[in-house]
């Protein structure tokens, strides 16, 4: 109980801040709208900017692992069970245990946090690759060894390129999840918004909750879209049209009705 | 590469790169007792596989699945390692050289064609150019200049392959192969995907590419009518990898080696040797003719003892314009108008399987046939035929592939 104790131990008076003597706080209302715009610069900024700190930098160095591993196991197809199998550990460990348990290691503060953020990363990051890999379509790789490319120049020009697609769908699922297993990296001293989920656990007014998950949320729906437009840019190829379907014109929701099933979407 | 191939090639774009320091001649490709044994297979794919391929020829392998046809056309640019014996591309064996830099110099076309769905088409023509590290302005040239040769809207360059139909995809990917101008291609099953309206029509273009560029090509098919069609030899295998018969269409037609190939070959032979000729090549009988206004005794005279029993009535340019009838040649003159009409009319430049067909179907015995002005040149007959068949004369037909009629 260690851990819950700390962040409440952090509690301030500012969290009853009350400049309008609204009967909202004194009822313990759902959401104090007011209780929001009195508290929000002073509460809210620094953990967001955290927050956001945590995830980036937690699925950036996910990725740059998870990719690294793929590219070892890409013609060593016996390495990639292993690999499966050790990420898949570390991905089964139970989010607050593998922080408490990284505590007497790395000691509390954000590495520790982004250290298991990063672990929990890397099963989905990789295995997304490696099925994006495995997907590009053989008559491709066939032809570009069959015109003299070499096996690097197939990987890079051929089947990195055609993956993309899937490993963006990876990195869309493990942005996500890492917005939401962040909020516990506050029991590693991590901070985030957590801290105010915590927080807010400790009283009946419960509006910082509401706010803290809120923004949580509102941060996973903007990283989510973010990718996904990476996502269509890089595979804009998978979106065109047949040229003999209507031409530019089209509008927007014909392009989805219209597409053919051999795009692979 | 003789005179009449240049002649050819100089009427299109392609010449640009032919006579360009580096674009390369067609290369004479030798098999010599090529093996293959896959590890861990009992027998060999390939059995100690001797070919001559001429340079500007197409090769076509053929036989039933299993026989190794694949696997022995990929050895010529390593996609798979010969177990032993050695293939020469020009005078290089290919066991001496870098597979990377090898591949870079043989067009490689497969039955799925296998496009970058990620690169435009334009992009996936300059592959290889792009390999070999040509300034942009060059390869900007060359794309455009094969997609003028495959005949493709210039508009589609900037499309992915998705976008196009499967015969233009298929299109896209022979100019894909042609695109550094290697001296060989490998084509394997290059248009068996597609549908047999559209892999006549394919073929048909391969042939007239083909006439222009003239590549030394080896081409795998497990269909003995496109072999024949396509090859300037064909090389039938048999399972195991083991050479059944290696010999132009004609001779594989009239004189098929083993009871192996004439299975394979099929039982109408006869009529897939008429398929390799035109009209024009077979001793056409004539006709006397009659011109209107003639006497008709004039013309009766002439008929005795003619090949053709009938008299075919021309007008001023020799152009047939029907058969007299007896009745017809009881006037006085020669009328203007015969009894009855000339058709079917031939042209000498028509596959004389088509114009058998033709002959049959109208249930005449005897068929004018027109030169390219449309002028009497002779007269077909079944009888005519049939004699062919059953003479050697076949044998000697050499056409190339590419200079064959083209059945429609």
């Amino acid at each position: 109980m260690t851990g819950l104790a700390l962040p409440i131990a952090q509690l301030d008076e500012s969290f009853f801040r009350d400049r309008s003597e609204s009967d909202c706080i004194r009822d313990d209302g759902a959401f104090c709208l007011q209780w929001v715009i009195d508290n929000f610069g002073d509460r809210y900024v620094t953990p967001t900017l955290e927050h956001i700190v945590l995830v980036v930098v937690s699925v950036v160095l996910g990725f740059a692992i998870a990719f690294g591993m793929a590219l070892l196991s890409h013609r060593r197809s016996w390495l990639v069970p292993p690999f499966i199998g050790a990420t898949g550990v570390l991905y089964t460990i139970p989010s607050v245990a593998f922080f408490f348990l990284l505590l007497p290691i790395t000691g509390r503060g954000t590495d520790t946090a982004i250290i298991a953020l990063t672990a929990y990363n890397l099963q989905i990051i990789y295995r997304n690759i490696v099925a994006g890999l495995a997907n590009v379509p053989p008559d491709s790789k066939d032809a570009g060894r069959g015109m003299g490319m070499t096996e690097q120049q197939l990987l890079w020009k051929v089947e990195l390129p055609l993956a993309v697609p899937e490993i963006v769908a990876g990195l869309r699922i493990a942005t996500v999840s890492t917005v939401a297993i962040a909020t516990l990296a506050v029991f590693a001293g991590g901070g985030g918004l957590g801290q105010e989920i915590i927080a807010g656990s400790a009283i009946t007014f419960k509006t910082g909750i509401v706010v803290a998950g809120s923004l949580a949320i509102l941060m996973a729906i903007t990283f989510d879209v973010l990718l996904l437009l990476a996502q269509r840019r890089l595979g804009r190829w998978q979106a065109v049209r047949p040229v003999d379907s209507p031409g530019r014109g089209a509008r927007f929701g014909e392009r989805f009705r219209r597409r053919p099933a051999w795009t692979g979407r | 590469m003789g005179p009449d191939a240049r002649a050819v090639v100089r009427s299109r774009s392609v010449a640009a790169e032919t006579s360009q320091p580096g674009g390369a001649e067609a290369l004479a490709v030798s098999y010599r007792e090529v093996t293959k044994v896959y590890p861990g297979a009992e027998s060999p794919a390939v059995d100690s596989l001797t070919l001559e391929v001429s340079a500007g020829e197409i090769c076509v392998l053929v036989g039933p699945s299993g026989c190794g046809k694949t696997t022995a056309m990929r050895m010529a640019n390593r996609m798979v390692e010969i177990t032993s014996g050695d293939i020469l591309v020009g005078d290089r064996s290919v066991r001496e050289r870098a597979p990377a830099e090898l591949r870079r110099e043989i067009g490689y076309v497969i039955q799925q064609i296998g496009l970058f769905p990620h690169r435009t088409i334009g992009e996936n023509i300059a592959t290889v150019p792009r390999m070999l590290g040509w300034e942009r302005e060059r390869i900007a040239t060359r794309v455009d200049e094969l997609v003028a040769l495959i005949g493709l809207d210039p508009e589609l360059r900037g499309r992915y392959p998705s976008q196009l139909s499967g015969g233009q995809q298929q299109r896209v990917g022979v100019a894909r192969a042609l695109a550094a101008n290697p001296g060989v291609m490998l084509m394997d099953e290059p248009f068996g995907a597609v549908d047999p309206i559209n892999r006549e029509r394919l073929q048909n273009e391969f042939l007239r590419l083909q006439a222009e560029v003239r590549k030394t090509i080896l081409f795998v098919t497990h269909d003995i009518d496109e072999a024949i069609k396509m090859g300037d030899r064909i090389a039938v295998l048999r399972e195991g990898g083991r050479l059944a018969q290696y010999a132009t269409p004609a001779e594989l037609l009239m004189a098929p080696g083993d009871g192996f190939v004439e299975d394979f070959v099929g039982a109408d032979r006869a009529l897939k040797r008429l398929s390799l000729m035109r009209v024009g090549d077979i001793d056409l009988w004539q006709a006397p003719l009659a011109f209107v206004g003639q006497s008709s005794a004039e013309v009766l005279t002439k008929l005795d003892g003619a090949e053709v029993p009938h008299a075919l009535l021309v007008d001023s340019e020799r152009r047939p314009r029907g058969w007299l009838s007896e009745r017809d040649l009881k006037h006085e003159v020669v009328p203007p108008v015969a009894d009855s009409s000339p058709d079917p009319v031939l042209d000498v430049s028509d596959v004389l399987r088509d114009a058998l067909s033709d002959v049959l179907q109208a249930e005449s015995r005897y068929a004018p046939v027109v030169d390219g002005d449309g002028r009497i040149a002779g007269v077909l007959s079944v009888e005519i035929v049939s004699e062919f068949l059953t003479s050697d004369d076949a044998l000697t037909d050499e056409h190339a592939a590419a200079e064959r009629p083209l059945a429609s």
